[in-house]
């Protein structure tokens, strides 16, 4: 293909080989050699990005994929497309298919949304569009000054279910906790199958604590005002795990967006087995997979975790075969070759209910 | 003093700690941790509603956890409804690959000097000072050093890189004399130290008697501390703007100058609405 007529340059910011498989399967499918950039570590840890060879007036798409060092990453992202701005490029398209700090979309406390801290300076560095897969809350949007496309992976784990779970039409998608109730139920309606849903004790982590303030306050302080009498809230009871649902003689199917500690999967996976589920596959977009996740999952009843590749996860899948990938390059590419040629994307979300 | 509130960051605890004991306060509660999948998470433990904020946090060690560290920090103080928030920055991350100058800032910046100290340093630890050198490692250096020289009283030299001809490695030429004399080289930042060990060789085969290094930064990654354990120093001296407690333990050439009082003293002069300028010549006590 010849590349100055093209008009768009693909570059890849991250600086590992492991980080850079997604680039390179991306820039395959579109027919274009990965733009020639050097990206690096100096030894006292700074972040050095060269980029070698002339973007002015082109359309640029930075592909930067999450490993374990986030803030790196970060770095490595905003120095290429600060870069590139300065060189005169037209358009710096992000290609971020996890977007990190997602979770930190929320006030706790004292705390930072970091997510919009981290918009903020992706615009500043001169990003002007943004393509991700499954954000973790749509809100984030809403955090930018410019256009983020949010892809999903939804088609691509349908497609999987349907080809390699056998007798899928036994199965049941499960949501692990209410807070995912939605995205399993736009999964059970697409395979007509039944929904479950898990509730209790050991659900109750980050996701409740949006605003560690409540307002009354659950506890009475001390240092009121003497005759400003507030009613209490009531504190939330903690029930023990259940199930609402029958899973019994069924294939369990839990759905979530990201699976980083994997306790809380691992615990649900013992409950839905004790309940009569006979084989439990765990369906994410993201594999973060941190800390002890392999070994947990190996440990576990869980047969089958099936992540896409938008988070490298290599070092996971040697630990623990039950891990496996699908490829979700084929949706990016096709986002990156439509927003070039001004087409329409909204092929690209045909199959997409309103709660996915 | 009211109304004002010092947080630090990870990256250097201990001079946050000095400088709020200088300052007569405690420091500031804050939580800042890591979740398993590392991304930073920060919360503050106390109260920050009008007081005036400042964080302390320098660009050393993991530089891009902790600068973001200190971006979530700031964020999470102008969320908590700060008047004001102030980085304080002993070591400014990237500074060879930008200018930290004045102007590529849109707000006010306060680039303080540590030669106040390295002056006292100089007249209380190396004897022969009357009498020494002071010498620049390269000519991008020459303002600094000349600044020194004149406030001591003394000469100063200089090293410069020489290229004879397209295909030869640089050769560094001495401009000045160091024969029969104490020579101190001086240098804002010393990283993986290569420049500063061939000028110590070249000041000795030029007839220095003793070769000192004062540099305020001292990064000391890579094989920094092999190479000065192999020159010929008599001390290498840095600030405690960035931690020196493990280089130490393999190297016993590195001293510190501590200069936390410099910073406690800014801190507390931009507080009060007073000139910070005075610390550009004098060291408080």
């Amino acid at each position: 293909m010849n590349v100055a007529k093209s008009g768009y340059r693909v570059f890849s910011a991250n600086s590992t080989a492991a980080s850079t498989e997604l680039a390179k399967k991306i820039t395959e499918r579109l027919g274009v050699d990965l733009g020639k950039s050097v990206v690096y570590q100096e030894s006292n840890r700074e972040t050095r990005v060269d980029v070698k060879e002339s973007v002015r007036g082109q359309t640029i798409f930075i592909i930067q994929t999450v490993p374990r060092d986030v803030n790196t990453a970060i770095m490595e992202l905003l120095v290429m497309a600060y870069a590139l701005k300065t060189s005169c490029a037209k358009n710096i398209i992000g290609v971020i298919p996890y977007f990190p700090y997602s979770k930190q979309c929320k006030m706790r406390k004292r705390g930072s949304i970091v997510c919009k801290l981290l918009a903020s300076m992706l615009a500043k560095a001169g990003l002007t569009h943004i393509i991700t897969m499954d954000l973790h809350q749509k809100e984030i949007q809403g955090f930018f000054s410019f256009p983020v496309d949010n892809l999903r992976a939804s088609p691509f784990l349908l497609q999987y279910i349907q080809e390699e779970v056998p007798d899928y039409r036994n199965a049941i998608i499960v949501a692990k906790s209410p807070s995912a109730a939605k995205r399993a139920q736009s999964y059970a309606e697409r395979l007509r199958l039944g929904l479950a849903v898990m509730h209790g004790e050991a659900q109750c982590s980050e996701s409740d604590m949006a605003d560690g303030r409540h307002s009354p306050p659950c506890v009475r302080n001390t240092s009121g005002h003497p005759g400003l009498e507030l009613p209490l809230m009531m504190a939330k009871e903690k029930p023990p795990i259940t199930v609402v649902g029958d899973v019994g003689g069924r294939i369990a199917i839990i759905v979530d967006d990201i699976i980083d500690d994997v306790e809380d999967f691992v615990a649900a996976a013992e409950i839905l087995k004790e309940r009569g589920a006979y084989k439990i596959y765990i369906m994410a977009t993201h594999g973060l997979l941190s800390a002890d996740a392999p070994r947990l999952i190996e440990e576990s009843a869980i047969d089958e975790v099936v992540v896409t590749n938008t988070v490298p996860h290599e070092v996971q899948k040697l630990q623990c075969p039950k891990i496996k990938t699908v490829d979700v390059s084929m949706i990016l590419a096709e986002a990156i070759r439509r927003i070039h040629n001004g087409e329409s994307m909204a092929y690209l979300f045909r199959n997409i209910t309103v709660d996915d | 003093m009211p109304n004002i509130k010092i947080f630090s960051g990870s990256s250097h605890p201990d001079l946050g700690q000095k400088i709020s004991d200088r300052l007569g306060l405690e420091l500031g509660k804050v939580v800042t941790k890591k979740f398993s999948n590392q991304e930073t998470c920060v919360e503050i433990g106390e109260s920050v509603r009008g007081e005036d904020v400042y964080i302390v946090q320098s660009g050393c060690g993991e530089i891009n956890d902790n600068l973001m560290e200190l971006l979530i920090m700031i964020n999470a103080c102008k969320i908590a409804s700060a008047s004001r928030v102030t980085a304080v920055i002993p070591c400014f991350p990237y500074a060879r690959q930008d200018k930290k100058d004045k102007g590529f800032f849109d707000i006010p910046v306060d680039n303080l000097y540590a030669e106040p100290a390295v002056l006292k340093w100089i007249k209380e630890n190396i004897n022969e000072w009357k009498n020494c050198t002071i010498v620049s490692p390269d000519a991008g250096g020459a303002k600094r050093v000349t600044s020194i020289a004149d406030r001591l009283n003394v000469d100063f030299a200089l090293i410069h890189k020489e290229r004879k001809k397209a295909n030869e490695v640089d050769r560094m030429v001495l401009v000045g004399d160091v024969k029969d004399r104490v020579a101190i080289l001086v240098d804002d930042m010393a990283d993986t130290c290569g420049t500063i060990c061939h000028a110590a060789d070249k000041l000795v085969s030029a007839g220095a008697t003793k070769v000192y290094a004062i540099l305020t930064h001292g990064i000391f990654s890579g094989p920094a501390i092999t190479r000065i354990n192999n020159a010929c120093f008599e001390a290498v001296v840095v600030t405690n703007t960035i931690p020196q407690e493990d280089k130490m333990k393999h190297c016993s050439k590195i001293q510190v100058i501590d200069i936390s009082m410099i910073l406690a003293e800014a801190i507390r002069r931009t507080h009060n609405g007073e000139s910070v300028s005075y610390l550009f010549s004098h060291v408080p006590l």
